[in-house]
C-alpha cells in the first residue's frame, strides 16, 4: 500500500517539466505545431480528404528531401523529416485510438474509483471488498490483466451489437474494459489518500449543521478530497497514456501497434520508435500541462497545496 | 454440469500444474530482472538525483531532460528501442569459474527497465534530498564540514531513509513492468504463460490467472518485506518519511 | 414519562459518558431556561467539551437523558440530523468548510439541510454575515480570513440554521490574543438578543459579564454551580476558588 508521499514523488517527476523563458516558449511552440498538425490531420481524414487525399501527408516527402538536398549539411536532417512525414498520417490514426482509450479509461474508471475510495475510508465490510479489489488490480501487471480479459475471457467476443463496429477492432473493447478496471484501482488509491488528508473536523462540522453522513461526505469531504487528488490524477492520466501501448499485444491498433507494424515492414526500427517516443512525449507533456492548469483553476486560497504551486 | 466440461477443466488445471516448473523458472527470471534493473536504476538514479538538487545549470538541465524523455515514453517503446538500437550480441561473463551467457534480449531488458527506473528513482531521491531541512546542511557546515562532507554525512543518510516508501513503490512498478519484456521475447513469467496457452488454448484463463497469482504474491512479498525494512531503519521520533 | 414535565429549554438529567474505561462524565445534571447563557469552566480533561458534544450527539452518552424544548433527544429513535438543525455548534478550531467562501459556508446548511433554494439561502447568509460584521468578506475563502474572522463566520454558519440553542466549544482558544475581542463581542451581542447559549471558555471576563449561570466541572462532575458572582466572589469549594484564581491570572 503506497503512502501519499510516494505519489507526490512520482507526480513531481512526471509533471515538473523544463521551465525557464526560452524553454517555455519552445515548448509552447512545439505544442502548437503538434496539436495544430494533429487536429488538421484528423479533420482532413475524417472529412474525406479536406486538404489532401485521406492518409496522404500534407507535404510530399519527396519535396522535403529535394529541399534538403539544396542546403548542404542539412540533407540528413531533411531526410529524417521526410521519413517522419511519410508515416505520420498512419500514426495519427493510432494516436486517436490511444487518446480515446486513455480518456475513456480514466473517465469511467473515475466513477468506480470514487465509491471504492469512499468505501475504503468510511466503509465497514465494503472497506475490505474495496481493499481486495485495489490490491489485486495493483498487484498484477496490466498486461496480464489484458491477457485475462482478451485471451482468457474473450471479452471482445461478447461485444453487444450496438457497440460492435464502434472500434475497427473489437479487441479495443477488451482493452478499454481493462483500462477502466485497472485505472479505477489506481485512482481509488489516490482519492483515498486525498480523502484521508481532509481534516476530520470538516466532517464533524458538516454533521454538526445537520448533514447526514452521506451528505457531509458529498458536500464537504469530496469537494476538498477531489481537489487534493488532482496531482494523483495527473499521474494516472500520464500512466495510462503510456500503458495504453500494451493494448498492442491484444491486437489493438493504437499508436505503438501502428509504429511496430510499420517498422517490421520497413525495418527502420530506430527511426520509427524515435518518432513514436516523440509522439507519446507530446501527449504526456500536454496532459501534465493541462492538469496543472486544471489544478490552478480549481485551487482555493489556503486549501492544501493548490495555492502554492 | 456436463461431465466432459468438468474433465476438461481439471485437465486444464492439470496442464497448468504440469507446467508449473516451466513457469516458475520464468518467475525466477522475473525476479532477477527486477533486482538487476533496480540496481542499475539505483546506480544511475541516485547520482542523478543528487545532480538535480546540487548540480550546476548545465548538468541539471541534461539530467532533467533525459529524465523527462524516459518518464514520458512508454516502457514498451523504451524496451524495443534498446533491443533494436543498442542491439548487443549476447554477452558471456566469467565469474568464479561460472560462465553466464546473457542474451541480447536480457541486456536490452535490463537497460530499458533499469534506465527508466533510474529516471524515476532520481525523482524519489531528489524529493527526499529536498525534504531534508535546510538547517541540517547549515548545522553541518557550522561544525566545519565542507559542503560535500555535509551532504554525504548529514543530508544523504536522512534522505535515503525518507526515500524508502518511494523506493518500495518503484520496486513493485519495475516488477510488474518486467512483464512488458514480452515485447522482445525474453522468456520471463508472462512470456512463458503466453507460450503455454498458445499450445493449449483451452487453458488460457487457467494459465493467465496462475501467473497473475504469482505476480500478486511477488508484489505482496516485496511490499511487506520493504515495510519491514522501512520500520527497521526508522529513526525513533524522526519524521515519518 | 410525559414530555410535559420537561419545561426547560435544555435539561441534562444524570448523564454519564465514558471513553473506553475512562469515565468522562459522571452523573451530570443541569438545566437552562430560554435566553440563559450557561458557561462551563474546568481544567482540561474535566469533560466540559464532551458535555457540549453530547448535547448535539457528536458524542453519545452511556446513561441519563437530555431534553431539548421538552423533547427527549437521547436514545436510538431520535433523528440526530433533525436534532442538529435545532442546535448550533461553534468549534475551537473553526472547522469552516475549506473549499467554500464565507457566504457559501453559511449557505450550505440552509440549502442542503433545510431545503431552502439558492436565493433564500443566500439572503439568509447575507443577513448573518452582516450580523457578525463580515459583509465585505462574503466571497473570501477561509484561508484568506484571519482566525477571528473565521470564527465569526463559524458563528454565522451555526446561526443561519436558526437554532434554539447554541453550543460554543472554546471558541477563542485557538485565537491570537488581539483577535479574541471581536469574537467575544459577537457572542455578547448574541446573548443580548436572547439566544440560549451553552459556552465552554476560559474567558473569565466574558463569563462574569454575560453568564446567567456558571458550572465548574472537575473529573467529570459538577463541583459547583451558581451565578458568576457567587463562583468568583464567594465560592463554596476550595477547588473552584483555586481554579478560577489560576485561570484569571493566566488570562489577564
Amino acid at each position: 500500500m503506497s503512502e501519499p508521499v510516494v505519489d507526490t514523488t512520482h507526480e513531481e517527476g512526471e509533471t515538473r517539466l523544463s521551465t525557464g523563458g526560452l524553454g517555455r516558449t519552445l515548448l509552447v511552440a512545439a505544442g502548437v505545431v503538434f496539436w495544430g498538425w494533429l487536429l488538421l490531420r484528423w479533420a482532413n481524414d475524417w472529412l474525406g480528404g479536406l486538404f489532401v487525399p485521406v492518409g496522404q501527408p500534407f507535404v510530399a516527402p519527396a519535396t522535403i528531401e529535394s529541399l534538403g538536398a539544396s542546403i548542404p549539411g542539412l540533407a540528413g536532417a531533411f531526410d529524417a523529416l521526410a521519413f517522419a512525414v511519410e508515416y505520420l498520417p498512419a500514426l495519427s490514426e493510432g494516436l486517436w485510438l490511444t487518446l480515446v482509450l486513455t480518456v475513456l479509461g480514466i473517465f469511467f474508471g473515475f466513477f468506480i474509483a470514487v465509491p471504492l475510495s469512499v468505501a475504503r475510508v468510511y466503509g465497514n465490510l465494503s472497506k475490505y471488498v474495496s481493499l481486495l479489489y485495489t490490491e489485486l488490480l495493483r498487484g498484477t501487471p496490466l498486461l496480464a490483466q489484458l491477457f485475462v480479459l482478451y485471451f482468457g475471457l474473450n471479452i471482445s467476443g461478447y461485444v453487444p451489437g450496438f457497440l460492435d463496429g464502434v472500434f475497427a477492432n473489437n479487441a479495443a473493447w477488451a482493452a478499454l474494459v481493462g483500462f477502466i478496471l485497472n485505472s479505477a484501482a489506481y485512482q481509488s488509491e489516490y482519492i483515498r489518500s486525498a480523502l484521508q488528508s481532509v481534516d476530520t473536523g470538516q466532517l464533524t462540522a458538516g454533521r454538526a449543521i445537520g448533514l447526514s453522513k452521506v451528505d457531509a461526505i458529498r458536500y464537504v469531504v469530496l469537494p476538498q478530497g477531489l481537489r487534493f487528488a488532482i496531482p494523483g490524477w495527473t499521474n494516472e492520466l500520464i500512466y495510462l497514456i503510456k500503458y495504453s501501448s500494451l493494448a498492442a499485444f491484444i491486437t489493438v491498433p493504437e499508436l505503438f501497434k501502428r509504429a511496430n507494424d510499420i517498422a517490421s515492414s520497413n525495418f527502420r526500427y530506430t527511426a520509427m520508435f524515435t518518432i513514436t517516443a516523440v509522439l507519446y512525449l507530446a501527449l504526456v507533456i500536454t496532459a501534465s500541462r493541462m492538469m496543472n492548469y486544471v489544478e490552478d483553476r480549481t485551487a482555493i486560497p489556503g486549501l492544501g497545496t493548490g495555492s502554492g504551486r | 454440469m456436463d461431465p466432459t466440461v468438468v474433465a476438461q477443466a481439471t485437465g486444464d488445471w492439470a496442464f497448468v500444474l504440469d507446467n508449473a516448473p516451466y513457469l516458475l523458472v520464468g518467475a525466477v527470471l522475473t525476479v532477477v530482472l527486477t533486482v538487476v534493473s533496480m540496481l542499475l536504476g539505483f546506480l544511475v538514479g541516485f547520482p542523478a538525483g543528487i545532480v538535480e538538487v546540487y548540480g550546476g545549470r548545465v548538468s541539471t538541465f541534461l539530467v532533467e531532460t533525459v529524465g523527462i524523455v524516459l518518464r514520458g515514453t512508454p516502457i514498451v517503446v523504451i524496451l524495443i528501442f534498446m533491443y533494436f538500437v543498442f542491439s548487443t550480441p549476447s554477452l558471456t561473463l566469467g565469474l568464479f569459474d561460472v560462465t553466464v551467457t546473457l542474451s541480447d534480449a536480457f541486456i536490452a531488458s535490463v537497460l530499458g527497465l533499469g534506465l527508466r527506473s533510474a529516471a524515476y528513482q532520481s525523482q524519489i531521491f531528489r524529493g527526499a534530498l529536498q525534504s531534508v531541512d535546510e538547517g541540517q546542511l547549515e548545522a553541518a557546515r557550522s561544525v566545519g564540514m565542507s559542503k560535500l562532507e555535509a551532504i554525504r554525512h548529514v543530508v544523504v543518510p536522512q534522505a535515503l531513509r525518507r526515500s524508502i516508501p518511494g523506493f518500495q513503490n518503484e520496486v513493485t512498478i519495475v516488477l510488474k513492468d518486467t512483464s512488458v519484456v514480452f515485447a522482445i521475447g525474453l522468456a520471463e513469467l508472462l512470456t512463458r504463460s503466453y507460450d503455454l496457452f498458445v499450445r493449449q488454448t483451452t487453458a488460457v484463463l487457467e494459465v493467465v490467472l496462475f501467473v497473475s497469482a504469482i505476480y500478486f504474491v511477488l508484489t505482496f512479498i516485496t511490499n511487506r518485506g520493504l515495510d519491514l525494512i522501512g520500520s527497521y531503519y526508522e529513526i525513533p521520533g524522526g519524521e515519518q518519511a | 414519562m410525559s414530555d410535559n414535565e420537561h419545561t426547560y429549554l435544555l435539561e441534562v438529567d444524570r448523564v454519564s459518558q465514558s471513553y473506553g474505561t475512562e469515565k468522562v462524565l459522571r452523573d451530570i445534571s443541569f438545566e437552562m431556561d430560554r435566553g440563559d447563557v450557561t458557561v462551563l469552566v474546568g481544567p482540561s480533561g474535566s469533560g466540559k467539551s464532551t458535555m457540549l458534544r453530547c448535547v448535539n450527539r457528536l458524542t453519545e452518552i452511556d446513561s441519563g437523558n437530555i431534553y431539548l424544548d421538552g423533547e427527549r433527544i437521547t436514545g436510538p429513535d431520535v433523528d440526530v440530523n433533525e436534532l442538529r438543525k435545532e442546535v448550533g455548534m461553534v468549534f475551537q478550531d473553526f472547522n469552516l468548510f475549506a473549499h467554500l467562501t464565507a457566504r457559501q459556508n453559511i449557505m450550505l446548511g440552509p440549502r442542503r439541510v433545510l431545503g431552502l433554494d439558492k436565493e433564500e439561502a443566500g439572503k439568509r447568509a447575507d443577513e448573518h454575515l452582516e450580523m457578525v460584521g463580515l459583509t465585505p468578506q462574503a466571497d473570501s475563502y477561509p484561508g484568506e480570513l484571519s482566525g477571528g474572522q473565521q470564527q465569526r463566520v463559524g458563528i454565522a454558519r451555526a446561526l443561519a440554521m436558526e437554532p434554539k440553542l447554541m453550543l460554543f466549544d472554546e471558541p477563542t482558544s485557538a485565537l491570537d490574543p488581539e483577535l479574541i475581542g471581536e469574537v467575544l463581542e459577537v457572542m455578547r451581542d448574541l446573548a443580548d438578543r436572547g439566544m440560549t447559549m451553552l459556552v465552554v471558555t476560559h474567558e473569565m471576563s466574558f463569563a462574569r459579564e454575560v453568564a446567567s449561570e456558571m458550572l465548574f466541572l472537575d473529573g467529570g462532575k459538577i463541583v459547583e454551580r451558581g451565578p458568576p458572582e457567587q463562583l468568583f466572589d464567594r465560592p463554596e469549594e476550595d477547588r473552584t476558588a483555586s481554579f478560577l484564581r489560576r485561570i484569571t491570572e493566566m488570562h489577564s
